[in-house]
């Protein structure tokens, strides 16, 4: 499909592109159809052994005895590895050094590792399990933010029980409010969400004969996953090899800690037996092991003109990190600089507070505090048109970020902005003046809304960590071009989308590529793959690294056409001169000869994104280099006898900067719209007592086929500063407006605000019960 | 002794009370495109046909599978030769992070082996007990429609 040269696609400026912007087929598609076995379960070596862990039953306490010796009697059982086994540092962490590998003397949350034991039948190893005594002292608990911050709260660590205050000050917000004629407050809380990739965490670790270790995993980032076993196992990171399985689905918690938790335990086991060690965990496990969106508890207050012109937004974010602070911090940066929504607004007064407690962990999660923010902003968006008598939409337009405007940061907006376009193209296609003015007529039990919400999403990693990546690119004899990075294929294509933009640069069929397995032997450090950055950065580095081996091509088919360099046009794989196109030299020709000659065929680079510069106590300044804008409606239809809210239609659009891969950025925005859907309407991973009660497929509800609505995404392509031909990150930005969108369009069906997410038929009946008697029906909108 | 048929090869395998069908394929047949997800029955990813119906492998005794016709995706299609359902979900990019993939193949061919042209709604039903936490289920219809298309040529 990608390599017909025929229809050719023109950027902006001119240039023109062969197969970038076309729907070429995934490079890892036919395997998975087939079932063929290339998930880390389906490779564990003969000879293994199996863990299973033993897990804290108490969300806080101290250990006062591990006993360990019932269970290491227990025949069939082969190791038992507790605390005092680690030879290194006993730490498995994703930022600040906090939490334990097993804990040793202190527990924090109701799951976190005890003990691990292995056996060849994991059956034995799980009966072992409950051999072991574990005698707890309690400690005071802490459920939520709130509690974490008094005075007379217990810390829960060291330092304290906030793990991170991040503070944005743009203008004077008390003026702010002085000049507004209205002001609207409300708090805003969100919830627990469960990723649910659809294989839970998995690893095995092979000890090698020379004392180092190979790791084979389901995991985002290879090189992450290789210093944190270096530390546990005390070797240094080249003695451990890191490769990735296929891995099925991740959505965050792959990322940082959690796969070194599952092949750190089984490192323990692997070195000591000598044998080779897997660690599966249970769908319960992970739920209860892995981290998840964080909840938040947004309070805003909004100071507007009656004109609409929105003059001060002050915002308190308190986010509940759970035990461990994982990328928590990291998460509320984000949420801190994205608490106002996509708007301009002169004066900004943001406080975020990342704080533990003794729930299970939260951390990376698609979206990374851009939902919570989102859904927060964009319903009290919805409240302030509604104090102001004017429609949500056309209150939205008045306040939007333009190219020339400033965000929250002071960011000058440039002309890579579409968010009004997106706004624009969303109301056409979801007919939202008449639709709003139909169902205001609607009576009777089953009533139907409809609701928008907007967003921007800073790409990449930002003010998060070093921005870079990592390509290799190698020709083999055969001229097979074997794509090598440490960017890793979870489920979104980007890998395949890196070989378009190298089969672009290199003016080659995609057919000649292949993607090779990631491998910490075989690649450059990449960094994580995380933030929707495999595209943006990594597609810069597969530019510039395919540029400097298409140019060694050019070169020996130059001198074998005896012409110079840059006569030489390459064109699906052949080299010819540019002033006689019938002097042509093959691709395959050309490999030959450097084969024959001796020149190497293998380039490396890695693109490192500039800096963002800020000032930390104000946030002002560059926190992003460039932004992807989007736009959604949700159609809805609520029974206000059962409560129950169905989706009918979504309808989104996204400025991407520039497609790279239709089919596959369709993908993206329909995978992360229904995900968004279940977290605006069922998703909820309930604790009581810091202990999970619903750990299980059949309690923790994810959108089923049933459960989707017709869904239309629109596309609109305003060139960013940072990617390959202008691209943006789509990965996060589809899970972020369908929950505020939909509680608006709930709101707009029966007049009730939801302040809570999700929209269950419970809260839903609730909220009608409180409101029923006063609160006058919502009317259509009326254009300004 | 369980003795059944597994991709049309007959088998007679020793096999322990407590075994689920879903460990003998995988562990005894080596055949791994039944994947585990939650072990309760409610991901409905390590489904397989069993006498023409759509059975989740890991809630079904080895044992129960004694003399039956065990369908599993390495029974579909070959590389050289996939199945239409295969090729369609290759085209239609309805295979993302692919765990839930082979057992979403074998609803499908489930649903068109019995009504070769299903609307959207049967076919939303045929599939809604396979979580697939990727695609938003979108390209999974598509390619499903495509696919019946095509074998109804």
């Amino acid at each position: 499909m990608g390599d017909d040269p025929t229809t050719v696609a023109t950027l902006r400026n001119g240039e023109q592109l062969f197969v970038v912007g076309k729907s070429v087929q995934r490079l890892d598609s036919v395997d998975k159809v087939l079932g063929r076995p290339i998930y880390t379960m389906d490779i564990v070596p003969e000879n293994a052994l199996y863990l299973k862990v033993v897990r804290s039953k108490r969300a806080h306490a101290l250990l006062k005895r591990v006993d360990v010796s019932r269970a290491r009697r227990h025949p069939g059982v082969v190791a038992v590895v507790t605390a005092q086994d680690v030879p290194g540092i006993n730490e498995s962490t994703a930022m600040l050094p906090d939490k334990p590998l097993l804990a040793s003397d202190r527990v924090r949350f109701a799951g976190e590792p005890i003990a691990a034991i292995a056996s060849y039948d994991t059956s034995i190893a799980e009966e072992a399990v409950d051999l072991v005594e574990v005698d707890y002292e309690p400690l005071p608990t802490i459920f939520s933010p709130t509690d974490a911050l008094r005075d007379d709260a217990i810390k829960i660590h060291p330092d304290g029980n906030i793990a991170k205050h991040m503070k944005l000050r743009k203008g004077n917000v008390e003026e702010g409010f002085r000049h507004a004629d209205v002001i609207v407050e409300g708090t805003y809380r969100s919830q627990f969400q469960e990723p649910v990739p659809l294989e839970p965490e998995a690893g095995f670790v092979i000890p090698e004969p020379d004392g180092s270790v190979t790791c084979v995993g389901s995991i985002q980032s290879p090189f992450h996953v290789q210093t944190g076993i270096a530390k546990i196992l005390s070797l240094r990171p080249e003695q451990v090899r890191v490769i990735q399985a296929a891995t099925g689905g991740a959505f965050g918690p792959k990322s940082d800690e959690i796969p070194i938790d599952v092949l750190g335990m089984a490192a323990l086991v692997a070195t000591r037996t000598r044998r080779p060690a897997a660690l599966a965990y249970t769908r319960e496990e992970s739920m209860v092991g892995h981290t998840k969106r964080h909840p938040f508890e947004i309070t805003l207050k909004a100071g507007v003109k009656e004109n609409g012109k929105l003059t001060a937004w002050e915002a308190r974010l308190l986010a509940d990190t759970g035990a461990y602070a994982s990328l928590g911090p990291l998460v509320t940066i984000r949420a801190c600089f994205h608490a106002t929504g996509p708007y301009e607004i002169p004066h900004v007064k943001t406080d975020a507070y990342c704080v533990y407690t003794n729930n299970t962990m939260a951390g990376s999660f698609r979206g990374f505090g851009g939902p919570q923010a989102h859904f927060a902003a964009e319903s009290h968006m919805d409240e302030i048109a509604k104090k102001l008598d004017m429609d949500p939409l056309d209150f939205r337009l008045l306040n939007i970020l333009k190219p020339g405007a400033l965000t929250a940061t002071s960011q000058l907006v440039d002309e890579g902005c579409g968010l009004e376009e997106c706004v624009k193209r969303v109301v056409v296609e979801s007919d939202w003046y008449r639709k709003r003015e139909e169902y205001s007529r609607i009576k009777g039990g089953k009533r139907r809304g409809l609701g928008i919400a907007i967003m921007y999403h800073g790409n990449s990693l930002g003010p998060e960590g070093n921005d870079y990546a990592a390509v290799h690119l190698q020709i083999d004899r055969d001229a097979t071009v074997r794509f090598r990075t440490g960017l890793t294929e979870y489920g979104t294509g980007g890998p395949s989308g890196l070989i378009q933009i190298a089969a672009e640069t290199m003016r080659l069929p995609i057919s000649y590529f292949r993607l090779d397995a990631p491998d910490t032997d075989l690649c450059a450090d990449t960094g994580p793959t995380v933030a929707s950055r495999t595209i943006t950065i990594g597609g810069r580095a597969t530019q510039m690294v395919a540029g400097k081996l298409s140019q060694t091509l050019k070169e020996i088919a130059a001198t074998t056409l005896g012409v110079s360099a840059d006569q030489v046009e390459a064109s699906n794989g052949t080299y010819y001169f540019k002033a006689d196109e019938k002097r042509s030299v093959s691709y395959m020709e050309v490999v030959e000869e450097a084969f024959e000659k001796g020149i190497s065929l293998r380039e490396a680079g890695a693109f490192t994104a500039p800096k963002c510069e800020y000032d930390p106590d104000t946030s002002q300044g560059t926190t992003y280099l460039q932004y992807t804008f989007g736009a959604v409606t949700a159609e809805v239809e609520v029974d206000t006898e059962t409560g129950q809210v169905q989706v009918l239609k979504m309808v989104t659009a996204y400025d991407v900067g520039k497609v790279i891969n239709p089919l596959s950025l369709e993908g993206q925005i329909e995978g992360g719209t229904v995900q968004g859907i279940g977290y605006g309407l069922m998703e909820e991973l309930i604790h009581k007592d810091g202990v999970v009660i619903n750990p299980s497929l059949a309690d923790y509800y994810i959108p089923t086929s049933l459960d989707i609505p017709e869904i239309k995404s629109i596309v609109v392509e305003y060139p960013g500063q940072l990617g390959p031909y202008g691209a943006k990150a789509i990965g996060e930005p589809p899970v972020v407006l369908p929950a505020p969108a939909i509680v608006n369009a709930v709101d707009n069906a029966i007049g009730v605000r939801l302040t809570e997410i999700p929209a269950t038929p419970n809260r839903i009946l609730i909220a009608l019960t409180r409101t029923r008697s006063n609160a006058p029906r919502q009317m259509g909108g009326q254009r300004v | 002794m369980l003795k059944f048929t597994v991709n049309g090869k007959d088998y007679a395998i020793p096999v322990e009370s407590h075994e689920r069908l879903l460990d003998v394929l995988r562990n005894r047949l080596w055949l791994k495109g039944a994947k585990e997800g939650c072990s309760t029955g409610d991901c409905g990813i390590c489904a397989v046909l069993m006498d023409g119906k759509l059975v989740n492998s890991c809630l079904v005794l080895a044992i129960q599978a004694r003399n039956k016709r065990i369908l599993t995706i390495e029974g579909i299609g070959t590389a050289e030769n996939l199945h239409p359902l295969q090729r369609a979900f290759v085209k239609s990019n309805a295979s993302q992070c692919g765990y839930c993939i082979p057992a979403m193949i074998l609803a499908a061919k489930n649903l068109l082996d019995h009504n070769p042209s299903p609307t959207e709604a049967e076919i939303r039903k045929a599939t809604s007990g396979i979580l697939c936490r990727c695609t938003g289920y979108v390209k999974i219809f598509e390619a499903i429609k495509e696919a019946a298309q095509e074998m109804r040529k």
